[in-house]
This record gives structure tokens, sequence and C-alpha cells, in this order.
């Protein structure tokens, strides 16, 4: 599991001791709560107090039992020299391409530089003739923006969508009875994430806020999501377990409500929903 | 795992007839078969569970890159198994990751405890089913000398094509109990018998 993309940050911050946010918040949620917003329901799923029993399944059987006649063969290729085809693979045309591109940009960049050296010997823009120099100099700029965001456009084609199935975990809502000062979240055999919860944090989820406590690639298979609480009325390394099958090229949304959550019933406590992002999903590292 | 496909006698062509006509009748029959009746993982070549790998691979590592691949499950006569199994290697990570697929689904990925920095696989290799009609042209006299069976075949570039490493090869192993295996190398972008080697 990728961590680099990982993020934290709050949809909604109360400035400490803004009177005015509060009120506006409370506004929001009164009006909300006349008119509930069709936000979207997700489907509830079970948060287990132990992790989930997996079918095991053994995989490579022949590459583990002959790992090391392999791994023998392979370092001989590397010992001794082999007339092999050492001959470059052809370079992708559109690789070539933003070269090309870069260029063309860096030509319209010297000429607006030169143009620019010529205004600066020139210290009066009074005649008709130094207006059009002016607005031919304008020219060359938007020629040149325009190069760029078409160098972009190339870029953005073939670098984005290629692979998109990502998991947004967010975290709603907190207990009344029994403070939280961390959460650890594990996706599958990744590394664990430690979400801490400052007092600013708290105070906004208590108010309606929403914490977004990871968004990152994932692999689109059946994985289980480990989150622990940690806090004074909590157990030691007390885990809740949720099965979760995000789905390919999706965006997939695990909302963790904590407003539930008592410290006899555990991590298991947490109300866990998953819904899918209506649109396409968009690359989680852009 | 399957015994050696076998070349049927050649047959009148009137019989020939009736009988294509009977397994079509029947093959229409099993076409019918609920799925949920069908219980069992459908069988498929190597190439058909690429696609979900390498996306779940490109999320563990961007720079992940297909190493090799090997059937999970037992092959059947056309070099389709229920679940492959496939090897990415990031040199960014260096770590090695596997994946085993079955009915279009991520079934296993597992990170390997292993240190394995093979080359990538050419893009171009054909098919599991390809590969083992080549290869059965040598292994079926195997088979029948020694009552033996295909047990595992495997892609991977490098390790065994001492002539050419840098060539992408399947390679069929034939265990059987009264003789050491057979390995059958095939060239995976022609489709011919590079090499056979007993061990």
């Amino acid at each position: 599991m990728r961590t680099g993309f990982l993020q934290r940050r709050w949809f909604h911050v109360l400035p400490g001791g803004g009177c005015a946010a509060v009120l506006i918040l409370a506004a929001l949620v009164l009006a909300g709560a006349a008119a509930p917003e069709p936000a979207p329901e997700g489907t509830e799923i079970k948060v287990e107090r132990v992790p989930p029993v997996r079918e095991k399944l053994s995989t490579l059987r022949f590459l583990r039992e002959n790992r090391d006649f392999i791994r023998a063969r392979l370092d001989r290729l590397r010992e001794k020299p082999v007339g092999g085809d050492a001959s470059a693979p052809a370079i992708d045309p559109r690789f070539l391409a933003y070269q090309g591109l870069l260029a063309e940009v860096r030509v319209a960049q010297d000429t607006v530089a030169a143009v620019e050296d010529a205004r600066a010997r020139q210290h009066l823009l009074e005649s008709i003739t130094e207006l059009g120099d002016l607005e031919a100099r304008l020219g060359w700029m938007e020629r040149l923006v325009v190069e760029q965001r078409n160098r972009l456009m190339s870029l953005e084609s073939d670098f984005t969508g290629d692979q998109r199935t990502t998991l947004m975990i967010v975290v709603s809502g907190y207990p009344s009875d029994a403070a939280v000062e961390e959460l650890a979240i594990t996706i599958a055999d990744g590394d664990t994430l430690h979400v801490p919860l400052s007092a600013e944090q708290r105070e906004s989820l208590k108010r309606g806020g929403i914490l977004e406590a990871f968004h990152g690639f994932v692999e689109p298979r059946e994985q289980v999501v480990q989150v622990t609480i940690t806090g004074n009325s909590w157990p030691a390394g007390d885990s809740g377990f949720i099965t979760l099958g995000p789905a390919r090229d999706r965006l997939t949304f695990l909302k963790l409500d904590l407003s539930t959550i008592r410290p006899a019933r555990g991590a298991a406590s947490i109300r866990a929903t998953t819904w899918l992002h209506e649109g396409e999903s968009h690359s989680a590292g852009g | 795992m399957q015994g050696c496909a076998r070349t049927p006698a050649r047959q009148p062509l009137a019989l020939r007839r009736l009988r294509r006509a009977g397994v079509t009748a029947f093959a229409s029959a099993l076409l019918f078969v609920p799925p949920t009746l069908a219980g069992e993982p459908a069988p498929f070549g190597a190439r058909a569970g690429l696609d979900i790998a390498a996306v779940s691979a490109l999320a563990w590592a961007p720079d992940a890159r297909l190493v090799y691949i090997e059937n999970d499950e037992a092959l059947d006569g056309q070099g389709a198994a229920a679940r492959w199994g496939y090897l990415f290697f990031s040199p960014h990570l260096d770590k090695a990751r596997a994946y085993s697929v079955r009915d279009g689904k991520i079934a296993v990925a597992d990170t390997l405890d292993m240190k394995l920095e093979t080359p990538p696989l050419a893009t171009d290799w054909i098919d599991s089913g390809v590969a083992l009609a080549a290869a059965e042209r040598v292994g079926r006299s195997f088979c029948r000398q020694h009552g033996g069976r295909l047990s595992t075949m495997f892609l991977m570039r490098g390790p065994f094509q001492d002539g050419d490493p840098d060539e992408t090869t399947w390679t069929f192993v034939y265990a059987s109990a009264n003789a050491p295996s057979l390995f059958v190398v095939v060239d995976a972008a022609q489709g011919k018998v590079r090499r056979t080697s007993r061990g």
C-alpha cells in the first residue's frame, strides 16, 4: 500500500473562539435539518472485533519451492557477459514530441526575451508604432501561453487516468463520554497511518465537521482496514476490522462515524459506511 | 493436473461429422446451465488475468514491472487454469509483490519475502494456450513413456535460456513419479521450442 499520497485535511475547520463561524455553522446545521441534503447514504459495513478469517491460497508455488535454483541461475547470468541484444527499444514518439513542444516554447521564450531587451533600450512608448510593438509582444506572450497549455494537455492526456482506484477515508462525529486522542488506520498489509486528533479537530468533529484521514491509491481487491482507537478511556490496542472491496477505477469513500462509539464496546462500535463517488474519480496525487 | 493431450486417430468423415454434431449439442446444453450451478471458477489463459493484476501492481508501486507468471491451479489441455499468479518487481521499493487472479478478481496479494531481481518480461508474449500447443509436441512423448503429466508452466526472462537470456520464454515442467522431470522451454515471441532438459 502506498502512503506517499497520504493527506489529511479538514473540510470544515473552525477558527478558535470564532463566534460568527460557530453561528454560521449552527445555521447551516439547522438549515440542513430543515431541508435534508441528498447526501450519499452509503452502505453500512459491520466493524468486526477480530480480523476476519480469510481463505489461505498459495501462489507462485514453483517459484517459491525452487527459489534458490532460480536465483542461482539469475546470478550466473549477471556474472557472465552475454551476447544479448542491448539495443534500446524505440522511444515512444509522444515522448519525443514533448521535447519538441518544449523547444518550441523555449524558442518563443527567446523571442519574448529579445523583444524585452529591445524594449529596455527604447525609452519612449509614445508613438503608434511602439503601441503596435506592444500589441505584437502581447500576441507572442499569448502564443507562449497557448503552447504551454498544449504541452500540459499532452502530458495530462498521456499520464493521468492510468491508475485511478482510490480510497478516501473520512472521520465524522465524536463520542460524548470518552475522549479519542488518536486513530491508527492500517489498510491491508500496508503501513499504519496515525491520525492524532487535536483539541480543535475534536471540537470541529463534535460540531459536524469531517476529517479526511486518508486519500490514496489502493489495490482493487477485497481488503481489511484496521482501525485502532487511542485514548485514556480506551483499552490499549483496541481495534475494529472492516472488510472493504474498493471498486476498480473508482473513488470509494469509507466514513467512520465516531459518535456512536463506547469504550465498553470498543472500536467495533464505530459506525462505518461506504459509497462510491458518483462521477469519474480523479488522480489522488493531483 | 492435466495429462498430456492426445491426438485422436483419423476417423471417417461421416463419423467425424456425427461426433461434431454431438459435441455441439452438448456444448449448447452446457451454455444454458445457470452460472450458479457451474460452481468452480472458469479456467482462463494467462493473459486474461494480467490487466487486473497490473492495475493492482501500479497501485502498489508506480514503477512496478511484470517479471514472472505461473499457474496457481491445475492446467487444462488448452493451457488455461482457474488461477494464475503474477509477480511484479519495483526497483524503487526493491520489493516483489505477487497477485493471484481468479474469476477476474485478485484472490491473493502477497509481498514476497525473497529477493528476486529479474528483468521485466517482454510485452509481446504469446498466451499460455499457444505456448502449450508448441510444448506438447515434445511433452507428449515424455508423458507416454513415463506416465507423466504437465505440472507447471511459467513465463520468465533469463534463467532458462542460456543461448539468449534476453528472451522471454515459457517453461513447461512435466513431472513423473518414475523419471526426472522434463523441462521444455518455448520462445514466448515465436512459439518455438528452444530447448529441453531433464532434472
